[in-house]
């Protein structure tokens, strides 16, 4: 094959995507779906629950306050710290709880793996930042709250290239 | 202690003139990644090369000796974060032999399904910054846009876009989401097609061939004395490939083929990764069809696992790079007392004083990149 030849077939290559669908993500006006309402763990089974590994929930009436968590994040990022709750949302006899830095946090998903109480997962929500540090711990209460999400892009793969739709 | 005098004799380097300028390239450097290559250039010719690694030093290794076996998991993979299945890899097999894990069938598929995936999002990311190395900025959009599909893949299984941390002694930590195969099978097809597309923009484009053909050719003999592994080994002739000579898991049930060219320069050295691309979409092909389709995926551990007294493993894998291997030590204490990495990447890294003599500085970038070199992981 010629020089000329292999030039002209590169660029005939690349023009060729002109009649192709864009592929990029409009991000904040589209956002991805993931499976399922984020990585969860089954203590009887011992085997996770596919799903995003996003920011935390924290289930009140399930939490014993064993530390267990915390324990777990000792090794890979110490976000974890066990604090004392508000009389009036105490539910657990020690009254602590875990609060999450993150800053710190690697988003392995360990913690969750290591509750035997089904009180710890993690959801799909994934958009965290702030303007402060402080703005990153996030307290026992505000881990409780269902996040709101918008999420309902997909990649969809049609004869004219794949697109995310 | 320069890497020049550790050369085998006969090779070592020396100051060939007083005219003779010294460049350092890096290590902030966009076109050295995070290391710093000191040449020493005649005109335009490079007369001598000191690669010098160790700017990004983390001490992993010695991380390891303070965390038990499964919280070794996320920091272990941080050296190659964008092949952070495979990196973990070894760790996890050596981890399961001396704590005396059984792995259930079905995880062990699902461990090679996501190697593989592993090692296509790898092989983008590299070939993306190849393209950029050489001015070709397509070659740049193209691999970057289409590893998304293997991302949003891993994603689905593991729930991270790149630091997985998906397996663990005894398994994996999830099963595959529902209706995983299809998504899987559409989108690795599609994948498989767009890499296809590559052969007429970048691989047979002639600018390319006369920027890379018989650029620092590495012959198949001096390929074995330095100790290089994975596709640089393979670009020069030598079929090697620990897939299919040393299979771990269930690589031995999967019918592997190897991509061997023989020419040994940098074009080859940027094409075998390409092809081993198409050949893990056929071993990611098989792995769904022969997977058990129900099963478990994890063996259930106690809180902390030891070894019944002192203990040593070495497993090796091969990885986007090439064989990496994982050396355990056990004392019989919750921690392993010694975990060492083999990485491929400093291996590959102990050819490049000697292929770069002679070349004209221009091709350094193409050289270097094609030594499929990570600074991250020689630094660990």
């Amino acid at each position: 094959m010629g020089t000329a030849t292999g030039i002209i077939r590169a660029l005939n290559s690349g023009i060729k995507h002109i009649a192709i669908k864009r592929f990029t993500l409009r991000y904040p006006e589209e956002k991805l779906k993931f499976v399922g309402d984020g990585y969860q763990f089954d203590p009887s089974t011992g085997v996770g629950i596919a799903g995003l590994k996003g920011r935390h929930m924290l289930f009140h009436d399930h939490c014993t306050g064993c530390q267990l968590c915390s324990i777990a994040c000792e090794g890979v990022a110490e976000a974890i710290a066990m604090v004392k709750v508000p009389e009036e949302q105490k539910q657990n006899k020690k009254s602590i709880m875990p609060q999450i830095d993150y800053g710190k946090c690697v988003f392995c998903g360990l913690c969750v793996d290591a509750c035997p109480f089904y009180a710890l997962y993690m959801t799909n929500d994934y958009e965290l930042s702030s303007f402060t540090k402080e703005g990153l711990i996030y307290t026992p209460a505000q881990l409780a709250v269902k996040p709101y999400l918008t999420q309902d892009s997909e990649i969809q793969i049609t004869d004219r290239g794949a697109t995310h739709g | 202690m320069k890497m020049t005098d550790i050369m085998p004799p006969g090779l070592a380097l020396k100051k060939v003139d007083e005219r003779i300028m010294t460049l350092n390239v890096g290590p902030q450097h966009p076109g050295s990644g995070h290391m710093r290559i000191v040449v020493q250039i005649d005109g335009d010719y490079i007369v001598a090369c000191d690669p010098d690694p160790g700017y990004v030093h983390r001490g992993e290794e010695k991380m390891a000796e303070y965390r038990n076996y499964i919280t070794n998991v996320p920091h272990l993979e941080r050296p190659v974060i964008h092949d952070s299945c495979n990196v973990l890899y070894p760790y996890v097999l050596g981890a399961e032999e001396i704590l005396g894990i059984e792995v259930p069938e079905r995880a062990k598929y699902v461990r090679v399904i996501c190697s593989e995936l592993n090692r296509c999002i790898y092989t983008m990311y590299w070939l993306a910054i190849y393209g950029i190395f050489l001015g070709h900025s397509t070659m740049f959009m193209w691999p970057a846009g289409d590893r998304e599909l293997l991302i949003d893949l891993m994603e689905k299984v593991s729930g991270a876009r790149v630091t997985h941390a998906h397996f663990i002694p005894g398994g994996v930590r999830n099963d595959l989401p529902a209706n995983f195969e299809d998504v899987c099978l559409r989108q690795v097809n599609y994948f498989e097609k767009r890499i296809k597309e590559y052969a007429a923009v970048f691989y047979d484009n002639p600018i390319l061939i006369s920027r890379t053909q018989d650029t620092g050719v590495l012959s198949r003999e001096n390929a074995i004395r330095y100790g290089t592994t994975g596709s640089v080994l393979r670009a020069s002739g030598v079929d090697y490939d620990l897939r299919v000579k040393a299979p771990y898991d269930v690589y031995d049930e999967l019918d592997v083929h190897t991509n061997v060219m023989k020419e040994g320069d940098s074009y080859a050295r940027s094409k075998v990764p390409w092809l081993d691309m198409m050949e893990s979409c056929n071993i990611i092909r098989q792995a769904l069809q022969k997977m058990p389709k129900s099963g478990s995926v994890r063996t259930k551990l106690k809180p902390n696992p030891k070894t019944k007294g002192p203990a040593t493993v070495y497993k090796r894998v091969e990885s986007g790079r090439g064989s990496l291997g994982c050396y355990i030590v056990s004392d019989g204490k919750t921690e392993p007392y010694r975990v060492k990495m083999s990485v491929p990447s400093f291996r590959n890294l102990l050819a490049m004083p000697n292929l770069l003599i002679g070349e004209k500085l221009g091709n350094m970038p193409s050289v270097y990149w094609s030594l499929n070199y990570w600074p991250v992981e020689a630094d660990r």
